[in-house]
């Protein structure tokens, strides 16, 4: 777990401009968004249907 | 409908949500917890709040995902195992399971992502916001699921059709059904009770196994903090929800104190061994008038007993009454060691109290216990309704044969036992490793989440 962590910016570091980090959070968000639909509706295709 | 099989079906249901409550009101604290340190930590660039944000994200992440799994499975039973319920009640509590997960779960699950591997990329102000956004996102969770617990408990706002299915005729009177705000700041408060202690007894287990550690002696302190402040007050809010069951669940109330005559000055038993056979207890230990006094705010004021009520619709008892005191033993212990707490944050250091930390540490499953048992005063004293005075339990279930049950309860019983013991050794191990640890082992740039080099073994050779 500690490996897939990713810790913050050292102090002082530069950071990305603004626009690159709100790509990430919109990206993350939609990628993590995406995996639970994806999850959610392989567990409702197992269920029967009537 | 086989009794046995009905028996079995909320056998399996009691044990599989008394499993996955652990993980929520674990995690609904820590989201909050993890909001505060990182505020902390933006606004005084002490390091000793980024390392304990970064040792409670991993137990966080754990927790969650066994709080997840957990859950699903509490779905899949509604269908299977209560579809009589799923098919009357659907219409009513369906939507409230539903924006449950479209308005907490998936921001939850959203923004868990950008906590966990979006710190660098998203810089220190939008990983806050979505740390953030995750704690209000465990709140609104609790809120749907309280909300559709509270309408099971006393339910408004609907009508029943002539085939018996249930229509929902108000939504705000569904959604804030008359226990919903009490019983929603006392789960809430319960939640960050239940975390408190945790990370109190982990700091604790640090101080006394590794000495002097800034990082321990900080959680220490914030925990105690909780502890004084919310226990306390958790004793109010657990009363005035008292107070509302007294009202609108009048038998709920007599199981909870076992009053089993109808009258005034009704004595509160600190003590007692409930008999629905007898219709009394078969001894006691009492103060006489307090009972009256506490439920209905006069030594004089008349409250229903058991006996008032058909035997078809009495809870069992003994299980409502020990519960019961179970749960609030362990909140004034809980408020016993906040003011202890206190006091040696007054007088000197918490740290330095041998037994003050031994006591946090034995604390440490406090919170679960009580959790446990309170849902268990709910749950089982709202019966023999599964819906309060609309379903009976014996009616909600599925027609399932009681070998078709046990093998299902059976495969939970296994499962879970590894799931459970696997999740928690390793929570164990990190806790005992304590914050320090972990915090050099964070991935560098080059070998960040996703790359080819990150799936590498850190020496091939």
């Amino acid at each position: 777990m500690p490996g897939i962590i990713e810790p913050p910016p050292e102090p002082g570091a530069p950071l990305p401009p603004l626009w690159k980090r709100l790509a990430w959070f919109a990206g993350i968000a939609a990628a993590s968004t995406t995996v639970v639909a994806v999850v959610a509706y392989a567990m409702k295709a197992v269920l029967p249907s009537h | 409908m086989d009794v046995d099989a009905l028996l079995l079906s909320r056998l399996q249901f009691a044990f599989t949500i008394a499993f996955h409550i652990i993980f929520p009101s674990f995690t609904i604290g820590l989201a909050s917890y993890l909001a505060v340190l990182e505020g902390l930590w933006l606004g005084t660039r002490n390091e000793v709040f980024k390392t304990l944000y970064l040792f409670w994200l991993k137990i966080f992440a754990i927790s969650f995902g066994m709080g997840v799994v957990t859950g699903v499975v509490l779905s899949y039973e509604l269908g299977a195992n209560w579809s009589v319920f799923s098919r009357v009640s659907a219409p009513v509590i369906g939507p409230l399971f539903a924006f449950e997960v479209l308005t907490a779960f998936f921001l939850e699950a959203s923004f868990l992502g950008i906590m966990l591997f979006g710190w660098k990329k998203v810089g220190p102000g939008l990983h806050f916001t979505a740390t953030v956004l995750v704690a209000v996102g465990t709140l609104i969770s609790a809120f749907w699921i309280i909300s559709a617990n509270s309408w099971m408990q006393h339910p408004a706002g609907f009508s029943i059709l002539p085939n018996g299915d249930l229509i929902a005729t108000d939504w705000f009177k569904v959604v804030f059904s008359p226990s919903f705000p009490a019983r929603f700041a006392h789960m809430t408060l319960a939640a960050y009770l239940t975390t408190a202690l945790v990370i109190g007894a982990a700091s604790a287990w640090r101080l006394l196994k590794a000495g002097d550690e800034a990082e321990s002696r900080m959680s220490l302190r914030m925990a105690i903090g909780m502890f004084a402040i919310v226990a306390p007050l958790q004793l109010l809010v657990g009363d005035i929800s008292g107070k509302s069951v007294e009202q609108l669940q009048p038998a709920k109330l007599a199981a909870i104190e076992a009053f089993w005559d109808t009258r005034t000055e009704q004595p509160f038993h600190i003590a007692a061994w409930p008999d629905r056979e007898l219709a009394g207890n078969r001894w006691e230990i009492s103060i006489p008038k307090l009972g009256s006094l506490i439920t209905g705010g006069s030594a004089d004021a008349e409250i229903r007993g058991l006996k008032s009520f058909e035997p078809r619709d009495r809870p069992p008892v003994a299980v409502v009454f020990w519960a019961f005191r179970v749960m609030v033993g362990l909140g004034i212990a809980m408020i016993i060691l906040g003011l202890w707490g206190a006091w040696l944050c007054w007088k000197s250091a918490p740290e330095r109290s041998r037994p003050y930390l031994m006591a946090a540490v034995a604390m440490g499953p406090a919170g679960f216990v009580a959790v446990i048992a309170g849902w268990v005063v709910a749950e089982v004293g709202r019966q023999p309704w599964v819906i309060y005075g609309v379903l009976r339990t014996e009616d909600a279930a599925s027609p399932l044969l009681a070998g078709q049950v046990s093998l299902s309860l059976l495969g939970f019983l296994i499962v879970y036992a590894i799931i459970f013991s696997v999740g928690v050794l390793y929570i164990l191990r990190l806790i005992a490793e304590g914050p320090v640890a972990g915090s050099h082992e964070l991935v560098d740039e080059d070998r960040a989440p996703g790359t080819p080099l990150a799936a590498m073994p850190e020496d091939p050779g």
